[in-house]
């Protein structure tokens, strides 16, 4: 963190505004009063990156650190910082915003298996209209597969692919996999609505 | 009675057996299920943090269907189906706007109100009734458990009628209660156990789990008790990996509340596919007491 505060108006204000409008969180109203940070479910996790100084970055137009933390990564979205939030915000839905708006500037996710997951998911539910664990984990994996050759991190390769195994293999036994495929004869209502309206929503 | 009612894609998958107990649980006390006619997956916790417009629009397709249902109670047993649900049809109603755009691709619309309810709101309103009092006959006597509600009953993304104590809440322990069970106190009824960073961030939810664990241990519970689909198979997936590291030899069951109801009502362990779980719960079913004709009254 750099311990100059260094801040334009000028920068933070459309900065501010665009967080508001998409998260539909009032940021301003935020006094430090760190109850947020307290509640935090992965404060341990985030080093010195609590919700009231993600705040805090948005309001002084830090740009490029709102959108690039370990907060914005590693949320949960348990909602606890909301919860707790004695102005109401909901630091859960601007974390959510920022991990979009990082995406929408080709920025590369601080942890690339969250973003992967997430975007499996949607894909397969988009895809078939439901989720299908089996294949939507195996989009998954091919992906995170592909970014540990690409990073050569073979150790940890071999970790994730025995421990899916393990679990499919524990699941198979309890007979909770399942093997038919599962899909809606409406998808294509989504579809089409996600085509013609996401851009202007 | 007739309720509308959502399973969702786990309850068609890995967690079959909380679909089947939903349906002999309901049914003993008197209520129908009517699944959705060609529902769609509500996009759960991801859609959320990816795309804010499918966040509403997928659980949204549903929410029309319950209208054309003409049933006037959805009940979704899945908590982060139930908050995305609840959260769309909340957030339409104040975005008449985008309500309208929805409905324009949706072949059934959104017209009326539809009441979303949890399964802990159905069964409540089963325990005030007094059905509850007379179908559950027996009281599974070696449980001692902790009521694990996690994040997605109490907090949401938008605001929302809460029907249950958000810091505190009540429904499961009132329930375990009726049947002679007297869940034990402990701070980690709210917590999260991490929900799908256990694929993606495994590091980061094996802390939270370690945390819920300790606590329930600490407290001299026997088993956790849950509403929620993705928090029993991630404690229940994941437990033995997790107590190895912390050095625990012991094991917590983690049940699905139908499944303690079920067996109140007399329903046997393979009804109720309770041997479907990674810790062995069967035995924790081998005693039970007659409950007594004052709590039948």
């Amino acid at each position: 963190m750099t311990s100059t505060l260094r801040f334009k108006p000028v920068n933070a204000k459309p900065f501010i505004a665009e967080v508001m409008a998409r998260s539909g969180q009032n940021l301003v109203l935020c006094y430090q009063c760190r109850r947020c940070a307290g509640a935090c479910s992965v404060g341990e996790e985030t080093g010195y990156m609590t919700p009231d100084r993600l705040i805090r970055m948005i309001i002084t137009g830090d740009r490029d650190q709102a959108l690039d933390n370990a907060l914005v990564w590693k949320c949960v979205s348990c909602y606890t910082c909301g919860a707790r939030c004695p102005n109401g915000i909901q630091t859960g839905r601007i974390t959510e915003t920022l991990k979009k708006m990082a995406k929408e500037e080709h920025m590369a996710p601080r942890e690339p298996t969250v973003a992967y997951f997430h975007d499996a998911f949607v894909h397969s539910a988009l895809r078939w209209g439901r989720v299908n664990e089996m294949e939507f984990m195996a989009l998954y994996e091919l992906r995170n597969t592909v970014h540990h050759l690409r990073e050569q991190k073979f150790g940890a390769l071999y970790k994730e692919i025995k421990a899916q195994a393990s679990l499919a293999l524990n699941m198979t036994q309890l007979k909770r996999m399942h093997l038919t495929f599962l899909y809606v004869k409406g998808r294509s209502e989504i579809k089409r609505l996600n085509k013609k309206f996401r851009k202007k929503s | 009675m007739d309720l509308a009612y959502y399973p969702g894609c786990s309850l068609k998958q890995s967690s079959s057996l909380y679909d089947l107990q939903n349906r002999l649980v309901l049914e003993k006390l008197g209520i129908h299920l009517k699944e959705l006619e060609d529902w769609n997956c509500c996009g759960a916790t991801s859609a959320g943090k990816t795309d804010d417009f499918l966040a509403i629009a997928m659980p949204a397709r549903n929410i029309g269907i319950a209208c054309a249902s003409g049933l006037k109670e959805l009940v979704i047993p899945c908590s982060a189906c139930y908050s995305r649900t609840l959260v769309a049809q909340n957030y339409l109603e104040a975005n008449e706007a985008l309500k309208e755009k929805i409905n324009s691709g949706l072949s059934k619309k959104i017209e009326g109100p539809v009441k979303i309810s949890s399964i802990l709101e159905v069964l409540l309103e089963r325990l005030r009734s007094g059905v509850i009092g007379e179908t559950a006959i027996r009281k599974p006597s070696l449980l001692k458990p902790v009521c694990y509600y996690g994040c997605m009953m109490t907090r949401f993304p938008f605001e929302v009628p809460v029907p249950d104590n958000v810091e505190n809440p009540q429904g499961m322990d009132l329930l375990l209660d009726a049947i002679g069970l007297h869940p034990i106190d402990w701070n980690y009824k709210t917590h999260c156990c991490g929900a799908s960073a256990a694929v993606n961030d495994p590091e980061t939810a094996m802390a939270l789990m370690a945390k819920i664990m300790k606590d329930a241990f600490s407290r001299g519970a026997n088993c956790l008790v849950t509403t929620c689909p993705m928090c029993q198979l991630n404690l229940d997936a994941h437990q033995n990996t997790l107590l190895k590291d912390m050095g625990a030899t012991e094991r917590l069951p983690v049940l699905f509340i139908t499944e303690v109801l079920g067996m109140a009502m007399n329903f046997s362990v393979e009804a109720l596919q309770i041997d479907r779980h990674f810790i062995d719960a069967t035995g924790l079913f081998m005693e039970f007491e007659e409950l007594g004709a004052e709590k039948k009254s």
